[in-house]
């Protein structure tokens, strides 16, 4: 083990982290401690950090029927679903195929088409959102899920990230398989992707929590609140938060369980992927 | 013609790469283009079919025609995003900076730390608002009764509705919530620092301050620039936090431009091609930035 710093500078870092930890926690605490008060608690209790008596009424009573007619939170719980798994199913798929034909394969024009693809990242995509709509309103797709899936599919970030992987991937693997007989498809399928996991998992993760919180796209496509998904439907909710504060800190609690759950699960490969992209090793 | 043709194209690279490339051109490449034609034309979004062109007109009326109320709304969307940017960005570099700098020494707990301090990040906006809008409601937010507990006197701050309180809230619960994202990133740049530099630096006497400065800081230089440029787009495209938390109040003092241009383009007269137009320059801007911010960070050899 390296010992390159001294005990004090330890003591002094856990203090400064606990600190830290304190003021990140203490809001979320404050907000969830209010989200099990009564609402009747709220208005005429004032400020408490702690609720007097703790209930999880609120968090039952969002889906409620009553509730769910203006805040259908339970249909846009589902949207999110069908959108964040279907996106990142097929962000995947598209994206590693691109990229095994990118590292492993020899074609005309892959050069030019490879960095033309990197360089369209500098684009700064405020242009494109305004035509976006149209070309859903005229592929008919404003107010279905597809307007939400379809666009987030080519990402062109996802490409760069499995391409590098790839390339670290002996080519001597894939003429192996060829001498066995093996065709380009079966090599991606059978041979690379699983040896692309570590990476195709990051990808994974990034693309369903990217999807489940995507924010002004979908609250632009979606008409219809019962369309909405969880993210820009708790902005409808946050309009009730003067009447009824405790319910809209509950469901803003509520939307976040399965990247909680995710994150619980996957923390590391979180982490990696943040410093995959940036381009240092963890 | 076709069989004089010796070598026959091989297709299968191409049917790897057809996906993406169909998509990418239907839902990137196209709406790059109508976005700039869009521009210099005239656009209902629900009315009109197509953009109608218009020359310059859009860009006259923005920047220079001081009677439309195109002209208020670009200058003001504008400035509070630049001033957004001006004062969050050093904010979400520094202060994750320090704490990778602090987890490095590997205090107890230091992996729970990184993961409780990355938390936010996985929450998507509109849970981050829910989350802090309490926290600054004025009578019974955690805000001003911990500043009067801590000052010992009454604290009555209208944080969302009084300048420079608005800001100041905003930026925290920014940084709050991008805080993980960057430290994470130093923390694995400063972690791959040769310790044997580190230490044949100690035994020069070198103290901890000097090491960072001299060693540290210069070692993780790609990373610095890497995510000075994306913490700048990023906070250029602030949208939820005014939206939700301030509403652009007060006084539109926290209108930001996409609030702006989503506006516009969407709101029930649609002026798409104003916005249109708002757009690219808006991006033209972060693009300028973007460039300068890495020219100037990266590493010169």
């Amino acid at each position: 083990m390296r010992k390159i710093f001294k005990d004090r500078n330890k003591v002094v870092a856990f203090v400064l982290c606990l600190v830290m930890a304190i003021v990140c926690v203490t809001p979320v605490l404050f907000s969830f401690f209010t989200s099990v008060r009564s609402e009747l608690e709220i208005m005429t209790g004032g400020f408490s950090f702690l609720p007097a008596d703790w209930t999880f009424e609120n968090y039952v009573e969002l889906f409620s029927s009553e509730y769910s007619t203006s805040y259908p939170i339970l249909r846009w719980f589902l949207n999110s679903m069908i959108v964040a798994v279907s996106q990142t199913i097929l962000v995947v798929i598209v994206a590693s195929a691109s990229a095994y034909a990118y590292s492993r394969l020899e074609f005309r024009g892959k050069n030019v088409l490879f960095w033309f693809l990197m360089a369209t990242m500098t684009f700064p995509s405020v242009i494109n959102i305004i035509p976006m709509y149209k070309i859903c309103q005229t592929l008919g797709i404003v107010d279905t899920l597809w307007a939400l899936i379809l666009p987030g599919i080519p990402g062109v970030f996802n490409i760069y990230l499995i391409r590098q992987f790839m390339l670290g991937i002996p080519k001597e693997l894939d003429e192996a398989a060829m001498i066995d007989g093996a065709n380009r498809f079966q090599i991606y399928y059978k041979l690379i992707l699983p040896l692309c996991t570590p990476v195709l998992v990051v990808v994974a993760m990034f693309a369903f929590t990217g999807a489940w919180n995507d924010y002004l796209w979908p609250s632009i496509v979606m008409n219809k609140v019962d369309m909405l998904t969880i993210t820009p439907g708790l902005q409808k909710i946050k309009d009730s938060f003067n009447t009824m504060p405790a319910h809209a800190i509950a469901g803003g609690f509520i939307s976040v369980i399965p990247t909680f759950i995710f994150y619980l699960f996957a923390q590391k490969y979180f982490m990696k992927g943040m410093q995959m992209q940036a381009g240092v090793k963890g | 013609m076709r069989l004089a043709k010796k070598r026959r194209v091989d297709l299968v690279p191409y049917l790897f790469i057809a996906p993406q490339l169909i998509l990418f051109a239907i839902f990137f490449i196209l709406p790059a283009i109508i976005g700039i034609v869009a521009a210099f034309s005239k656009w209902n979004i629900y009315t009109d079919s197509a953009p109608i062109f218009n020359g310059l007109s859009n860009f006259e009326q923005i920047l220079f025609d001081s009677e439309t109320s195109y002209y208020t709304m670009f200058r003001n969307g504008m400035g509070n995003t630049l001033l957004f940017v001006v004062i969050s960005v050093p904010l979400c570099i520094l202060l994750p900076l320090f704490m990778a700098i602090v987890l490095s020494q590997k205090p107890i707990g230091h992996k729970f730390f990184q993961a409780l301090y990355y938390l936010p990040n996985i929450f998507s906006i509109s849970t981050v608002i829910l989350v802090w809008f309490y926290v600054f409601n004025r009578s019974d937010g955690l805000a001003n009764n911990s500043l009067s507990a801590i000052l010992g006197q009454t604290v009555n701050l209208n944080w969302l509705g009084t300048q420079p309180f608005a800001w100041v809230a905003i930026t925290i619960v920014t940084v709050w919530w991008c805080l993980g994202g960057n430290l994470v990133i130093y923390l694995a740049a400063i972690n791959g620092v040769s310790a044997d530099l580190l230490e044949a630096a100690q035994i020069d006497g070198a103290g901890l301050p000097t090491r960072m400065w001299k060693i540290v800081l210069p070692s993780i230089r790609p990373q610095l620039s890497y995510t000075i440029v994306l913490t700048t787009i990023s906070q250029f495209n602030i949208y939820g936090q005014s939206l939700m938390l301030t509403s652009g109040g007060p006084d539109s003092s926290t209108y930001t431009m996409m609030m702006y241009i989503r506006q516009l383009a969407f709101g029930s007269s649609s002026v798409a091609g104003i916005a249109a137009s708002m757009a690219l320059m808006f991006g033209i801007v972060m693009i300028i930035t973007s460039t300068v911010l890495n020219r100037v960070t990266a590493q010169r050899d």
